[in-house]
Order: structure tokens, then C-alpha cells, then sequence
């Protein structure tokens, strides 16, 4: 063994080592048989350890307890969770749906405002006039309005943000679309221009482009934020919470009936749950529908309700794709799709739905029988196209992780019974934006294009669909030019009928979101509230 | 090789004889079984999904329930130990041929090479594996070699740390000096006199490194830069369950305890191991013909 010095001297130098902890144990163990032996107190340190541990739990108890011990009756102040966080409060600059979500309505507040059906109702403005060409909007203001640093809030007001916006390009600016000039006819009278009609624009401005800014007031919009609104900013932490106080000097009759709301951000689906079941927040939404059913069993403490909404879950076909230019492929995944299984997988909150415009926008019509679950015409279709099970297409899927793996394995499963065999890839975000909605280097993609009013990507031959038909354009270009409601909504389910027809997508489901609160909560919307969330409304009593 | 063999079975022998060495290599040899018989037969077709069974409980049909998409758990298991099994081999493979390759190079007669690889090796220890993994993401997407390259590289680097003590001793040991005078090449100096010494070393790190690689491939499987989707894996199983552990904690606990089982095997194996392998703490070598370090000396 001479012969291998190092490795066995290594060894050898190991074991003593490990030996002789065991050496050294059982020398203290004797040593403190003997120690102990003289002094043995023992009765005093049980004594000590009981009263600590007494101690422990009664300190827990009253605090798991607490809650249930305050004495019931109106709150004056709610807590609620919800997922999306904004970076900073400037909502002139920042994007994202989670500043809308949280400041109109509740802080500033625009010419005109959105109901729980997407319809457009009264704000700043008590009513408007649109001229019969459909070029010239006047809007009669309300009057005695102030932001809520005491400033008077006019026509001057309402035109500097307009046009503000417009000059500045302001996020959302863009769906300004005509606009042509913003003028005050006098302190309470404002006239809006456009250069061709634009049946959006009502509903354009209930959004960004309509809120109306204090032109003399400065602040950090990044931090503060000075509206009109019933509630003001009191503490902004990015991307954790934001705590609303009530304006005592609201002027409209929108006033909080609740003095102080908490918005806690959750990223963690899990974490989320758990503060509501804990009594940490008495709102939640969304709430992942597998993970509500905790609290849809336990009615006496909960109530959980799901609202509509205007997300859509696009399964898009690249229609310039090597294969799914062929339209019997399309059609034939349409009919290969099983949306029945898809919603009840997902807890069966959602609703189905058969083409471009959900159920709350303009020019919906049910279309799911346009393309019913139907295996054998699916067969059909991928046998005249060439392909079937024993001669299978490969097809690519690509979708960002945001939406997880269950649809992407879904959709394989089942499109495997047609012959089609579909590779998923879940990428990051911006990959996707790179690969498919810059290059459009796809054949499938999957999107929650949750958007209202977006009926302009099937309309835009350009955009990542690479859907390109004349008549659909035509038909959407004279919904837009409308004067008329009814004209406009009849022209878009027209044309969203042909785009669900030629299949350019096929529309999962139609997201619904699943909101939970404690019993004794009221007044919380549950139907668009990741756009828009008016919380004035809003109480507790428990 | 057939000295090898002896070798091997001496030590397997010794290792099956104690409790501690017994559960490891039940549970590795099962382990590979599993992932043969997967390659041919699972209780579900594996890509079978069904929206209206999501999250079911244990029952006949599905001996482990069902996941959200309404697929066979335990098929999914099933088959997902078989791209463990792949990827802890190559892991391990490439943890070693690049252990190799820094032991080399840190003791190499080429004192700048010596010292600055012990520099940079030292240097590139201090690199998280998961940072790795992620930079590797970008341009790979979520893959198996993403894990491999970076586990491999990362325990790699510290089996050579580990291994490059015993080395320096036998690479400047009086027969590798007498070698080197005979003409011997550094490449032979390497596989017949260092090897053969580092090897109880290397083994049992190498086997720590399998436990922490199948840790590893949960994780980032999690992190969505491992497994890629629809490939069935352990960490995929988890991953797709965890987000539901307050709702549905079987789902989440079977992958979990194949998990924890195998790691535990993994780590008591490499334990077991270094008791087998050492003549110190196995008789069994002592006597028996197959440590091949003995014939190193006299044979030259």
C-alpha cells in the first residue's frame, strides 16, 4: 500500500477524524452523567418550558383570533388583492392595464365612463351632442367640479389634456383616432372635432385619451397622482400596494363609502389565496378558478362570482404559414377543438365563444355553431388536404409562458386525434413578441388578446395574423365611419361573421374572471374589473 | 478489464451487504427499470389528455389521480424517469470529462497554465449554476442540454477543486517523476496514474453531483428553462402541479416524493460508495485482487 501514499494517507487521515467525534461524544456523555448527577434541578426547567409554551400558544391563539374579536359593523377601511402591479402611477406614460385598473374612476376621472356593460355613461361630462355628419362632439360639463387640491376643474382643463395628449403622444394616443381639434365654447361647454366620423370615440375617451389633468397643479406623476376622483393616493409602494384615502371634497355624487382601500398586489396565486382565507384581504381578483373552489364550498364565509369580460383566447393561424394557408386545415383544427373539454378543464367559468367580438363589445352575435366539435369533418379536411393519423402534419405552436403548459397539452392531445402532430414551445414573452408578433415566423400561436373594441387586428392585413380580406377591411372601415350605433354594431357582426368563417383563429374560450370576497363585502364589480375597477361603491360590514 | 469487473463486483458486493448501501442501489435499479419498461408501456398513453377528469383522486383507473389536464400522473412519472435517468448520465459525463480536463490543466507541469487554471477555476466556482442555466436559455430555450451543459459545467469545476489535491500528490510522486524520465506522456501519466488514484474521489462527487442534478432539473424545469413542455420529467410534474398545492397536495406530493427518494438514494449511494471503495473501511479489498492502484507501482 506503500505504493499509493496519497490516496490511502487521505483516507487514513479521514477516518481518525471521523472517529473521533464519536470518541469525543462518548467522553462528554460520561462527563455529563457525572456533571449532572450534584445539581439536578430538573422540575424547575419543566416548570420554565411550560410556562413558555403556554405563553407561545396563547399568543397565537389570540392572534389567529384577532379578527374574530373586533366587534362587527361597517368598516372603514378594505383591503383587496389583485394580481398586476403597476411600475409607477404616471398613466400618461406608463403602459399597462393595471393603472387603468386602478386610477379611473378612482382618481382621475374622464369626460365619460364606462358601466358594468361597456357602455358609456356620464362622467365629467352630464351629457354630449354628437352633430349628424358625425364630426362635431359637444360635451355640457357638470358644474362646481374640483381636483382634489382645491383647484376648479373646466373646459380649460378638459382641452389642455386633450390636447396634451395628442401633441405630446401620450400612451393610448393613438386611438384618438380623427381627431381634428378640441375647443372651449365656454367654462362648461366643450367641442371636439374629428376629421372623419369615428364611432369609437365615445368609448376611446371613457378610457386614457378622455382623462382630464389639472393643468396647473405640479406634482410627480411617477408618485402622486392629482385627480378629480372620489379617492386620492396616499401611499404608492411599486409593484407591492397602493392605499387610497377618501376625497372629502369630492364634488360629484360618486363620493367612497368606504374611507381607506388597500390594493395588495399578489404575483403568487398561492400567497393570494391564502391572505383571503386569513382575513388579509377581503377581495380577490382574480382568483384562479381551480384555486376558488376553497372558498365556493364554504358559502356561510364567502361568495364567488365570475364576470364577464373582453379577454379572448386567440389561437391564431399564421395565415401566410407554409401549411395553414391551406384553409382545410384551419378548418379542420376549428373543427378538431373540443372548447367544452378546454372550459371545463379550467373550472368552467368561461364561456365559449365563436368569433372575434365578445359578448360585451359592439357587434357580438353567437357564432360557436359555426365550427361545432366535430372530429369526422376535421378528418375530412386534413384527408383532402393529405395528412390524417397515419400521415400526420407537424405543426408548431408557440405561446409565452404567462398562460402555463395545460393548454398547450390539451391542444396537442386533441389535435393528435386528427392527424396533426403540434409542437409546443412556451418561450418567454419577449420572445414570442420577437418571433410572431414582429417576424409572424409561426404557424400557431396562442394570445388573451383582452383588449375591448380590438376589432382592428382583422382588419389590418399587416398585423401578426397575416389575415388579409377586402371585404372584411371595407366593412370595418364603414362601421368606424357609423354615425349610427345600431348601424355600426350590425356592420361589425357582419364582418366578424366572415372572419369567423374563413378561420384565420379559433377562439378558445372567452376568459371570464373569477372574483372572491369574505361575505359582507358589497358593491365590488365583478365584470371587467381588470380594466376598469370604480371602487366609490365599494363597503364592508362584518 | 476484467480486473475492473472484480473490482466492481467486490465493491457492489460490499455496498449490497450494508443496510445503507442496500436502499441506494434498490432504489437506482429500480429507478432504470422503470425508465426501460416506460419506453414501452405506461398504465395511460402518456400525451392522452381529458379536460372533464382534471385533478382527480387515486382511483383504479388512474393509480395516482390525474393533473390539470386531465392526465395520468403516474404515467407521467413513469416516463419522466427516463429523462431523468438521461439527463443525470450526462450530466455526470460531462461533470467528469471536464473535471478531468481542469485537474489536468491545474497539474500541469506548465506552472503559468497550473496557476492560472487554479485561478479560474476558482473564479468560475463562484458562478451560480442556475445564472448558467438562464444565460444558456437565451439562445438554447427551455432544453435538456441547457441543464447538462450548465450542471455539467458546474460540477465539473467542483470535482476539480475536490479532486485536485490527490492529484498534485500523484502527479509529483516519485513514480510519475520516474514515468516522465522513462518518456511517458502527460496523457498517460493522466489515465494510468492519476485516474485510477482520484477515482474513489471522483465517484462518490460524482454521485452528490446525480442527486443535485435531478434537483437541478426540477428547478429549473420550474423556472421554465429546463424540461420543455410535453416532455415528460419529474420537474415538469411538479412544476405544472405546485401552483395548485393548497387545492390538490397529492398532485404536487407524488412527483415530490420520487423526488426527495431519489436524491436521498443518490446521496447515501455516493456515502455507501466512498465505504466500499476505501480499503480502510472495507476489508473486502484488502484481500481481494482488484485494486488496480497496486499494480500501478510494481508494474512500472
Amino acid at each position: 500500500m506503500a505504493e499509493n501514499p496519497g490516496a490511502h494517507g487521505q483516507a487514513g487521515a479521514t477516518t481518525p477524524i471521523s472517529a473521533s467525534p464519536s470518541e469525543t461524544a462518548s467522553t462528554d456523555d460520561s462527563l455529563n452523567a457525572r456533571v449532572k448527577t450534584p445539581r439536578k434541578r430538573p422540575w424547575t426547567w419543566i416548570v420554565i418550558a411550560a410556562i413558555a409554551a403556554a405563553a407561545i400558544i396563547i399568543g397565537i391563539v389570540a392572534i389567529v383570533n384577532w379578527p374574530a374579536s373586533q366587534p362587527a359593523g361597517q368598516r372603514d377601511s378594505i383591503t383587496i388583492g389583485l394580481k398586476l402591479a403597476p411600475t409607477n402611477l404616471d398613466i400618461r406614460n406608463q403602459s399597462g392595464s393595471a393603472l387603468d385598473q386602478i386610477l379611473i374612476g378612482n382618481v382621475y376621472e374622464g369626460l365619460v365612463a364606462r358601466d358594468e356593460n361597456n357602455q358609456v355613461v356620464p362622467a365629467l361630462a352630464a351629457s354630449w351632442k354628437e352633430s349628424a355628419d358625425g364630426l362635431t362632439y359637444t360635451f355640457h360639463l357638470n358644474e362646481g367640479m374640483t381636483f382634489s387640491n382645491g383647484d376648479e376643474l373646466n373646459a380649460d382643463d378638459v382641452v389642455w389634456s386633450i390636447q396634451e395628449l395628442v401633441d405630446k403622444q401620450y400612451h393610448d394616443a393613438d386611438s384618438l383616432a380623427n381627431f381634428e381639434s378640441i375647443t372651449a365654447v365656454d367654462p362648461h361647454t366643450v367641442e371636439l372635432r374629428l376629421t372623419k366620423p369615428n364611432s369609437n370615440l365615445l368609448w376611446t375617451l371613457a378610457g386614457r385619451c378622455g382623462l382630464v389633468f389639472d393643468k396647473d397643479a405640479e406634482y410627480d406623476a411617477k408618485t402622486e397622482a392629482i385627480g378629480s376622483g372620489p379617492y386620492l393616493v396616499t401611499d404608492f409602494r411599486a409593484n407591492d400596494s397602493i392605499t387610497l384615502k377618501a376625497n372629502p371634497d369630492y364634488w360629484g355624487d360618486h363620493a367612497a363609502k368606504t374611507q381607506t382601500v388597500v390594493i395588495r398586489y399578489f404575483t403568487d396565486d398561492n400567497a393570494a389565496v391564502n391572505a383571503l382565507a386569513s382575513g388579509d384581504v377581503q377581495v380577490l381578483a382574480p382568483v384562479s378558478e381551480n384555486l376558488a373552489g376553497q372558498f365556493a364550498d364554504d358559502t356561510e364565509h364567502y361568495t364567488v362570482q365570475a364576470g364577464d369580460g373582453t379577454d379572448k383566447y386567440v389561437l391564431a393561424f399564421n395565415g401566410a404559414g407554409e401549411h395553414t394557408s391551406d384553409s382545410r386545415i384551419r378548418q379542420a383544427i376549428r373543427y378538431a377543438i373540443d372548447h367544452e373539454e378546454l372550459i371545463a378543464s379550467r373550472g368552467g367559468a368561461d364561456a365559449p365563444l365563436g368569433g372575434p367580438i365578445p359578448s360585451l363589445d359592439p357587434g357580438y352575435e353567437d357564432l360557436t355553431d359555426l365550427y361545432p366539435h366535430d372530429v369526422d369533418k376535421a378528418l375530412a379536411l386534413m384527408e383532402e388536404a393529405g395528412y390524417g393519423p397515419d400521415n400526420p402534419l407537424t405543426l408548431r405552436l408557440e405561446y409565452a409562458n404567462t398562460y402555463g403548459t395545460d393548454l398547450g397539452d390539451q391542444l396537442r392531445s386533441q389535435l393528435a386525434e386528427i392527424g396533426i402532430d403540434l409542437k409546443v414551445e412556451v418561450v418567454e414573452f419577449s420572445t414570442w413578441l420577437q418571433d410572431v408578433y414582429t417576424n409572424k415566423d409561426y404557424d400557431l400561436s396562442l394570445v388573451d388578446h383582452n383588449e375591448s373594441h380590438d376589432f382592428y387586428q382583422w382588419a389590418d392585413p399587416e398585423y401578426y395574423y397575416n389575415y388579409d380580406n377586402p371585404e372584411v377591411q371595407d366593412l370595418y372601415a364603414q362601421a368606424l365611419a357609423a354615425t349610427d350605433d345600431a348601424d355600426r354594431d350590425e356592420l361589425l357582426r357582419r364582418a366578424a361573421r366572415i372572419v369567423s368563417e374563413d378561420a384565420p383563429a379559433d377562439w378558445l374560450f372567452n376568459y371570464r374572471i373569477t372574483t372572491a370576497w369574505a361575505n359582507g363585502v358589497e358593491g365590488f364589480p365583478v365584470n371587467l374589473n381588470q380594466t376598469q375597477l370604480p371602487l366609490w361603491n365599494l363597503s364592508y360590514e362584518g | 478489464m476484467n480486473d475492473a469487473n472484480g473490482y466492481a463486483a467486490v465493491v457492489l458486493r460490499s455496498m449490497w451487504r450494508r443496510a445503507s448501501g442496500r436502499f441506494p442501489l434498490m432504489v437506482i435499479g429500480l429507478w432504470v427499470l422503470v425508465s426501460v419498461v416506460s419506453l414501452f408501456w405506461t398504465p395511460r398513453p402518456l400525451m392522452q389528455t381529458d379536460g372533464y377528469h382534471t385533478w382527480q383522486a387515486p382511483s383504479a383507473e388512474h393509480w395516482l389521480g390525474t393533473d390539470g389536464t386531465g392526465a395520468d400522473v403516474f404515467s407521467w412519472l413513469m416516463a419522466g424517469s427516463r429523462t431523468n435517468l438521461i439527463i443525470v448520465i450526462l450530466t455526470v459525463l460531462v461533470a467528469a470529462a471536464l473535471g478531468l480536463l481542469f485537474v489536468a490543466a491545474m497539474v500541469s507541469r506548465h506552472t503559468v497554465l497550473a496557476g492560472a487554471s487554479v485561478v479560474v477555476v476558482d473564479a468560475l466556482i463562484s458562478i451560480p449554476t442556475v445564472l448558467i442555466a438562464l444565460v444558456l436559455a437565451v439562445p438554447l430555450g427551455a432544453s435538456v442540454a441547457v441543464i447538462v451543459i450548465a450542471c455539467g459545467f458546474g460540477y465539473g469545476l467542483n470535482l476539480a477543486r475536490v479532486a485536485r489535491p490527490q492529484a498534485l500528490l500523484v502527479a509529483r510522486s516519485a513514480y510519475v517523476e520516474s514515468a516522465m524520465a522513462d518518456g511517458a506522456s502527460g496523457a498517460y501519466v493522466l489515465f494510468r496514474h492519476i485516474v485510477p488514484n482520484i477515482l474513489p474521489v471522483m465517484l462518490v462527487q460524482l454521485s452528490l453531483s446525480a442527486g443535485t442534478a435531478v434537483l437541478a432539473e426540477s428547478g429549473l424545469t420550474y423556472l421554465g428553462v429546463g424540461v420543455p413542455s410535453g416532455t415528460p420529467s419529474w420537474g415538469h410534474s411538479l412544476a405544472t402541479t405546485v401552483r395548485f398545492i393548497s387545492v390538490y397536495p397529492l398532485t404536487v406530493l407524488w412527483p415530490g416524493l420520487v423526488v426527495t427518494v431519489v436524491v436521498v438514494a443518490l446521496n447515501l449511494f455516493g456515502d455507501a460508495l466512498r465505504d466500499a471503495i476505501d480499503p480502510v473501511t472495507n476489508p473486502a479489498l484488502r484481500q481481494g485482487t482488484g485494486v488496480s492502484g497496486k499494480e500501478d507501482g510494481h508494474g512500472r
